[in-house]
């Protein structure tokens, strides 16, 4: 299982996310990327010795401040729900990779073949410098 | 490519972040910037006046950047250790 996906089933829920200066931020997470950005809503923000705090109706963190994220313990049962299910629908697409459904490429990629010929293109260059 | 991690999973593991905190847990997964996944996590905090005190955590993703060193625990010899007569000093942060 890969952390990322883990973060990504994670959305909706709460969660604590500890930033490598030592401040912690308590929030919902509501989305996330490959590079463990994250959106947090209803966040309160920590201080690092634990004494201040902030409340905020939303932020944003860069992935590459975070020292650790602490997640419900039920999440990850649902990891495997979402594999699974992405497991089949991948499985159930007809064709699949390399199946039929990309026997017609090559020939649509032949079209490129026709550049040069319309006009206003090369050709007509070519013309042009005929009279001189 | 085989990382060495592999042979980690679902394992019980001790990791130290550079930080200088010591996290047991189960291994669920890992990617490629060694990201981590450690399920039924707990904390053991290292003091030189009182034993070793464990904090339990649960579920955690612990950014790669931060870790040093993963180990693997052999359960038994873990389980054999009377914590409470431990004392050591807590490890300092790494310095870059």
């Amino acid at each position: 299982m890969l952390p990322l996906s883990l973060l990504r089933t994670a959305q909706n829920h709460p969660m604590l996310v500890e930033l490598k200066n030592g401040e912690t931020y308590n929030g919902h997470l509501v989305s996330c990327d490959n590079w463990m950005n994250i959106n947090l809503r209803e966040v309160i923000c920590t201080s690092r010795e634990g004494d201040k705090f902030w409340r905020m109706p939303e932020c944003y963190i860069r992935g590459s401040t975070i020292k650790y994220l602490r997640i419900p313990d039920e999440v990850i049962d649902m990891v495997k729900e979402e594999t699974m299910i992405k497991n089949k629908q991948s499985r159930d697409q007809k064709g699949g990779r390399g199946g039929q459904n990309q026997r017609n490429r090559p020939a649509a990629r032949g079209n490129f073949g026709g550049r040069g010929n319309k006009p206003g293109g090369p050709q007509k260059l070519f013309q042009k410098q005929k009279p001189k | 490519m085989a990382s060495g991690l592999d042979s980690f999973v679902n394992h019980t593991v001790s990791i130290i972040t550079s930080d200088g905190r010591n996290f047991i847990g189960t291994l669920k997964g890992f990617d490629q910037t060694i990201n981590i996944i450690l399920d039924e996590s707990h904390e053991r905090v290292y003091s030189t006046t009182s034993g070793v005190g464990q904090v339990m955590l649960g579920l955690h993703i612990i950014r790669g950047d931060n870790v040093a060193i993963i180990g693997l625990i052999d359960e038994e010899i873990d389980n054999r250790l009377n914590l409470s007569s431990i004392k050591a000093e807590p490890l300092n942060p790494v310095v870059h």
